[in-house]
């Protein structure tokens, strides 16, 4: 396959005793929205922590664009620059304004010109309507905003992939959508995203393929019709009867 | 009281000395007490093997035994040690600042930890490197953390000078040392230095928590 980007061979994860990952082998292509599903404590989240090594695998290999990146010679900082994250908890840095949060990145580690840095902040901003809070600190935004603010920032180091790691799970009910919407914009430029979510309709309406994890392996996958409407695995139908 | 009052009349330079002494004896072991308790503290949190159990050993040697006794095998081991000479004094600044260092360090790395571990993982995620991430998202954190406990220990050094009037070094407790050998008016003497002391420490204090105040003003 030429146009893949992100392919796991055989990945396994343990803590201590705990093998949390028990092999995924699995490859997302270039543009592709894959909704990664599946009951708490399956691993879905340490697989997408795995992919931009905040968890370092135990065994078995992550390849991003035909490199290998669990090679201890990789330049780790370097190459998370090309993949975006996003948290549960957002994750902002309260320390330092809403546009300062943008331009910290491009601008200590791209060498992006300030006043240019800025630019792009401000116009990434807008887009997600955050622009009138750019000098404001944190504190001072809702947790939907919050969360716009870190897929802007991750957004401005312009990463190749978006990992979302249950971006909505932490908000106000009231707040999630304004959250989806953002996203669900991600999906129509034609970026890579990967996406650990609890929200079935909004996987359901913009993934091209679904995962669902459990017990540290990927049960089944497929499209997302597939998936929700005819599901083969029987956890798979078990989890998706308790959620649906 | 009428004595209190002679003593001072007669031998306030005796006590500004003390004075003196007092305050760039603190200063300087604040100061170095707190770069060198960064260094040990990023010592402590290294990956390395080495430089951890370095780190680790020489905060618990610093904190498992008496100052008192660090001074003395200062004042004593360093000349020898040293190719060139050494004051008395330098001696017991160094002992000072090594025993200092010991505690900052330690109030460093809890103020470093105790950041969110989010905040260590969003800064990794966005590709910045290891010490951009420290100087620019956990430092300015951690030092709001970190400033309590460090304004606490600036103020128990203060007390700790003192310690260096066993070797005559020209502090405030050397002062009444003096005074007392002359005039033989200890509890006055005493008084006198205590009243300073005290007065120091609580200007210090004040200042020190109007900083604290501005500093954690941003958030």
């Amino acid at each position: 396959m030429t146009d893949e980007i992100i392919r796991t061979e055989n990945l396994k994860k343990s803590f201590g005793q705990l093998e949390v990952l028990k092999g995924i082998s699995t490859t997302i292509r270039r543009g592709e929205v894959v909704s990664i599903i599946g009951p708490s404590g399956g691993g879905k989240s340490t697989f997408l922590r795995c992919l931009n090594l905040l968890e370092q695998p135990t065994e078995g290999k992550v390849y991003f664009k035909g490199q290998d990146i669990t090679d201890k010679k990789l330049n780790t900082s370097k190459f998370r620059q090309s993949m975006g994250m996003v948290f549960q908890n957002f994750n902002v840095f309260p320390n330092m304004t809403v546009l300062d949060n943008v331009t910290l990145a491009p601008i200590l580690e791209k060498k992006i010109p300030k006043a240019q840095a800025r630019e792009e902040a401000l116009a990434l901003l807008r887009r997600v309507g955050l622009e009138e809070k750019a000098d404001e600190y944190p504190r001072k935004l809702s947790g939907g905003q919050k969360q716009r603010l870190a897929i802007v920032r991750a957004l401005a180091m312009q990463p190749e992939v978006m990992l979302f790691d249950e971006p909505t799970s932490a908000l106000d009910p009231e707040m999630v959508k304004e959250v989806l919407n953002v996203i669900m914009d991600l999906t129509r430029s034609g970026m890579t995203i990967l996406i650990v979510t609890h929200e079935m309709g909004f996987a359901r309406e913009v993934s091209d393929r679904v995962l669902f994890i459990c017990d540290g392996v990927i049960k089944e996958e497929g499209s997302p019709d597939q998936i929700f409407t005819c599901p083969h695995d029987p956890s798979t139908i078990k989890f998706l009867s308790m959620v649906l | 009281m009428e004595k209190i009052i002679g003593l001072l009349d007669k031998y306030y330079m005796v006590y500004l000395q003390g004075l003196w002494g007092t305050l760039w004896i603190s200063a300087v072991t604040v100061l170095c007490g707190t770069l060198l308790g960064l260094l040990v503290a990023a010592f402590r949190m290294s990956r390395s093997k080495i430089l951890n159990s370095f780190a680790s050993a020489y905060i618990e040697v610093l904190r498992g035994t008496p100052i008192l006794l660090q001074l003395y095998f200062f004042w004593i081991g360093l000349p020898k040690l040293l190719p060139f000479e050494l004051s008395d004094t330098m001696c017991i600044v160094v002992a000072l600042v090594i025993n200092a260092s010991a505690y900052i360090s330690e109030i460093i790395r809890a103020g470093i930890n105790a950041v969110d571990k989010g905040q260590w993982e969003a800064a990794r995620s966005v590709g910045l490197s290891e010490i951009h991430m420290m100087t620019h998202v956990i430092m300015p954190q951690a030092v709001k953390n970190i400033l309590p406990a460090l304004c606490n220990e600036f103020i128990t050094t203060v007390k700790g000078t003192s310690l260096a009037s066993v070797f005559f070094v020209g502090e405030l407790m050397t002062s009444y040392k003096s005074v007392q050998a002359a005039t033989f008016l200890a509890l006055q003497s005493l008084t006198i230095v205590g009243v300073i002391y005290f007065l120091l420490n609580f200007i210090l204090s004040r200042l020190l928590r109007v900083l604290e105040r501005r500093l954690t003003a941003s958030d």
